[in-house]
């Protein structure tokens, strides 16, 4: 918890009124979504086949003193382990849940290769460019907004208002069937970088105004009075304030990105999303490569979160007691 | 001015850079064609494990390429794109299973039939329907966009004087329309009627399905239509589509494409 309370309450799962009420909805639900039946109990049931209704109550039963008897024992645990308890547990939930759609792992095998080298590759350097063009695009506009000039300030407004307000999909068809109009016949890969680019400059450029916003008047009259050049009144003061308001949402815009990215396999780039369709339809196993790409998406973003939460670190160090 | 001047100007943009005899000099001087396919077609055009494309409509283009003495290239955008014309000189030519249809001659040419693609009514194994007949009134589905889905609705329009006539057979209780040839066969696994009683698609495809444990099974009594695929180029070269057509009735002719029929669909489709 963020501010521990130095008051006792008795922990809200473990008072009566309320797991036992809980308890009997988890098991009625179970009872009636007829929990024997599913794929996912058969391994636990190992093999056993039971008939009847009465196999039916009894495994809700089971699952649920299990689930009961599961959260009884992490509550005992430290916070720090019971946030990694439920992180291994619903894993491994996730797992039995994939598994049990009878999966094909030796067409996953072959083709994983073929997704990481070809997919991954294409997707991460669409991706890095586009998220470099747009943060200097983001920076660009949200000076232009909140500048003192009429002119900058209406593109900026123009141009969020537009790449804002269409859809993406519309964005890349616009400028790949659009620009040759124009005499400009652009490639796929380019084309693609030019929308992505554009429609999340737009986006940044909201984050990083009002992150701009954020630092108090005082902080820009300060420095003014300290002789500081407009300049160095951005790079030195403002900025490094304005970051600690920026990351958090700018992380968030860097990972929808890599899966929005995917957008561009209409115009046939060969990214992470397109390989995993068209190599699903060929042998008429989408959902093992559906579920392939999810996971590499997965810990692409993973990956991108634990490098956002360092970054956070950094710039908050002013705010940590 | 007014109106025609605007006419002129929308005219000179839409216009292309396509002049007679220009795609078969840029190809010359690239020294490669690049030919515009599909990526997810088994086994027309497929993505195989090394990531390269495979296929019938593969064997065929580099087939083109090599009678024009040139290298060959593929690209594979959204198939509406290929077939929606306006290429802008992206690509020569599409080698990807198209049916010459009305609609799309607006829009592009066609330099010649190359095989023809018969297509069948599946039922979930289970089924109780054993004839066409019995899927009146039923839930069909189909891939959107496709001359399944225009033979379902009744307005298939296939322009090409040579090809096999169609006579429509079923009139469905309702049409689900699909983005992709795969999810009608998904909804078909479901017992039947649930979401769908039947799915009208190509031979191949419904094969593949079956050779891949899908429990499904094909109607028994003859296929629905035969639709003729075309090579398709640009708009506005009418001396390459010509030089692409003289290719296509060559290959015909020396047994080149029945060899390649044969090779990916096991049966002679070229007539």
């Amino acid at each position: 918890m963020h501010f521990a309370d130095n008051i006792d309450y008795p922990p809200l799962l473990r008072r009566p009124v309320v797991f036992l009420p809980l308890l009997a909805i988890l098991f009625v639900a179970l009872l009636r979504a007829d929990a024997a039946h599913w794929a996912m109990v058969q391994p636990l049931l190992g093999g056993l086949s039971l008939g009847g209704p009465g196999a039916n109550a009894a495994v809700a039963l089971g699952l649920t003193a299990l689930i009961g008897g599961n959260v009884y024992l992490i509550l005992g645990l430290k916070l720090r382990w019971q946030v990694y308890v439920v992180w291994i547990e619903l894993a491994l939930l996730l797992i039995v849940f994939f598994v049990s759609f009878d999966l094909s792992w030796e067409f996953i095998r072959r083709k994983l290769w073929l997704l990481v080298s070809r997919g991954l590759v294409t997707t991460l350097y669409i991706s890095a460019i586009s998220i470099v063009c747009a943060s200097v695009l983001a920076l660009a506009g949200a000076i232009a907004k909140l500048s003192s000039n009429g002119i900058a300030m209406g593109i900026a407004n123009f141009y969020t208002s537009f790449f804002r307000g269409i859809p993406l999909l519309m964005q890349i068809y616009i400028i790949y069937l659009g620009l040759p109009q124009l005499g400009v016949v652009i490639d796929a890969v380019p084309a693609g970088i030019v929308a992505l680019s554009l429609c999340y400059g737009a986006y940044m450029t909201e984050i990083f105004r009002g992150g701009i916003e954020s630092v108090p008047v005082g902080q820009w009259e300060a420095a003014r009075a300290l002789g500081l050049k407009p300049r160095a009144i951005m790079t030195r003061v403002i900025l490094p304030q304005a970051m600690r308001v920026i990351i958090p949402p700018t992380g968030n815009q860097f990972i929808a990105m890599l899966k929005d990215s995917s957008l561009v396999s209409v115009i046939g780039v060969w990214e992470l999303m397109y390989l995993a369709r068209t190599e699903g339809q060929t042998e008429f196993r989408h959902i093992e490569m559906m579920l392939t790409a999810s996971m590499i998406y997965w810990v692409l973003s993973g990956t991108l979160e634990l490098i956002q939460a360092r970054i956070e670190r950094h710039f908050g160090q002013a705010h940590v007691r | 001015m007014g109106l025609a001047g605007l006419g002129l100007v929308v005219g000179l943009a839409l216009g292309g850079p396509a002049r007679a005899g220009d795609t078969f000099q840029r190809v010359r001087a690239r020294g490669a064609l690049i030919v515009a396919t599909n990526a997810g077609w088994m086994p027309q055009s497929y993505i195989n494990d090394d990531g390269s494309l495979s296929g019938f409509d593969i064997d065929v283009a580099r087939e083109i390429a090599g009678r024009l003495g040139v290298k060959i290239r593929f690209e594979t955008p959204d198939w509406s794109l290929m077939t929606g014309g306006h290429w802008h000189g992206r690509w020569d030519m599409m080698v990807g299973s198209a049916t010459p249809t009305k609609a799309r001659s607006h829009v592009v040419d066609f330099a010649g039939v190359y095989y023809y693609s018969p297509y069948v009514f599946v039922v979930n194994r289970k089924s109780t329907v054993r004839r066409r007949g019995d899927l009146d009134g039923k839930k069909i589905g189909v891939e959107t966009g496709t001359t399944s889905e225009d033979y379902i609705r009744r307005r298939l329009a296939i322009d090409d004087v040579n090809a096999p006539p169609v006579v429509y057979s079923v009139r469905p209780g309702a049409v689900h329309t699909y983005a992709n040839s795969m999810l009608p066969f998904d909804d078909l696994r479901l017992p039947p009627g649930v979401r769908l009683d039947a799915v009208l698609t190509p031979e191949q495809t419904a094969l593949g399905a079956i050779r891949h444990g899908y429990p499904i099974r094909v109607l028994p009594d003859g296929y629905a239509f035969r639709e003729p695929l075309t090579v398709v180029t640009d708009k506005g070269d009418p001396a390459w589509t010509t030089r692409i057509r003289g290719v296509i009735a060559a290959m015909k002719a020396d047994g080149t494409l029945k060899t390649m029929a044969i090779r990916w669909y096991g049966k002679d489709y070229t007539s």
